[in-house]
């Protein structure tokens, strides 16, 4: 990180939750697309404890880990960049005759949630360069 | 980020769900067909829905953006329901055999119109989650502004 003064952290796990909730659009609408398959059990990404697990364990005199290739200390949560999320299986709670797992109201829900909060990360992520323009012009 | 993949995910969706619009159709319109190129009556038709790998080829082998667990939806056959046809009496019918009994389709046009419902809310969910993407992908571009 040449320039580590200007994008901090936060623009990191901001792209980093893009990143991760892009890949969720992706399972959400396979979860949608099979929601008539038999035997088709729905996936999704997890990855928030994780996330809060990376940020947390930063500046607590952990060794850090500047490049994704880095292996982390045993009992050190991984770093910003090496979060990956985890695929969850999410199926119904009643799963009908043809084993299919989709329950179509959820998935709708789900779908707008990640919508949702991802624009919401985007709209910070273009306040945040916003900020950074004032304070490189010096005048409001 | 690839939207590109979740778009082309969906609309394998939509595609799979139009298949079987058309032959909810066609087993609808066909519901008193009596006759066939095949011979007998028409026999109700169902679509079979199978998840593949959204990805195929070098991408695939390479995942370098983790999409190993995504499936696509795609109709593999389609299969001809070989339940009994209905008979009914009708004596005067060209088609009515010795004891003047008709052999008719064994679709259920009530059934038929449950199932068209069906596949039309799963085609809008699919169309939903198209346009969901489409518009992150465009919120993503507006950074650029």
């Amino acid at each position: 990180m040449a320039l580590d003064g200007i994008f901090d952290t936060t623009i990191r796990l901001l792209e980093k939750n893009l990143d991760l909730r892009a890949k969720n659009q992706n399972l959400i609408s396979a979860n949608l697309a099979n929601a008539e398959t038999p035997g088709y059990i729905p996936t999704t990404l997890s990855f928030e404890g994780e996330l809060k697990e990376a940020l947390k364990n930063r500046g607590d005199g952990s060794v850090l880990i500047t490049n994704p290739r880095h292996i982390p200390l045993k009992g050190q949560a991984a770093g910003l960049d090496n979060v990956q999320g985890k695929l969850v299986e999410t199926p119904d709670s009643s799963i009908g005759k043809d084993g299919n797992g989709v329950e179509l109201e959820n998935e709708m829900g789900k779908l707008a949630e990640n919508q949702i909060l991802y624009n919401a990360t985007i709209q910070i992520v273009s306040k945040q360069f916003e900020s950074l323009k004032t304070a490189i012009k010096g005048s409001i | 980020m690839d939207f590109f993949t979740s778009m082309d995910v969906s609309s394998s969706g939509m595609t799979a769900e139009r298949t079987r619009m058309n032959l909810i159709s066609s087993n609808i319109a066909n519901a008193n067909s009596t006759r066939t190129p095949e011979g007998g009556p028409y026999k109700r038709k169902d679509p079979v829905f199978a998840a593949v790998p959204a990805t195929a080829g070098f991408n695939a082998v390479l995942d370098r953006n983790g999409n190993a667990n995504l499936k696509k939806v795609e109709v593999t056959q389609i299969r001809e329901d070989q339940s009994p046809p209905r008979l009914q009496y009708d004596p005067t019918h060209p088609d009515a055999d010795a004891q003047g009994y008709v052999a008719l389709p064994n679709v259920n046009v009530i059934e038929e119109m449950a199932d068209m419902v069906s596949a039309t809310r799963a085609y809008e969910a699919n169309v939903t989650a198209a346009q969901a993407a489409k518009s992150m992908a465009t919120k993503t571009l507006d950074l650029l502004r």
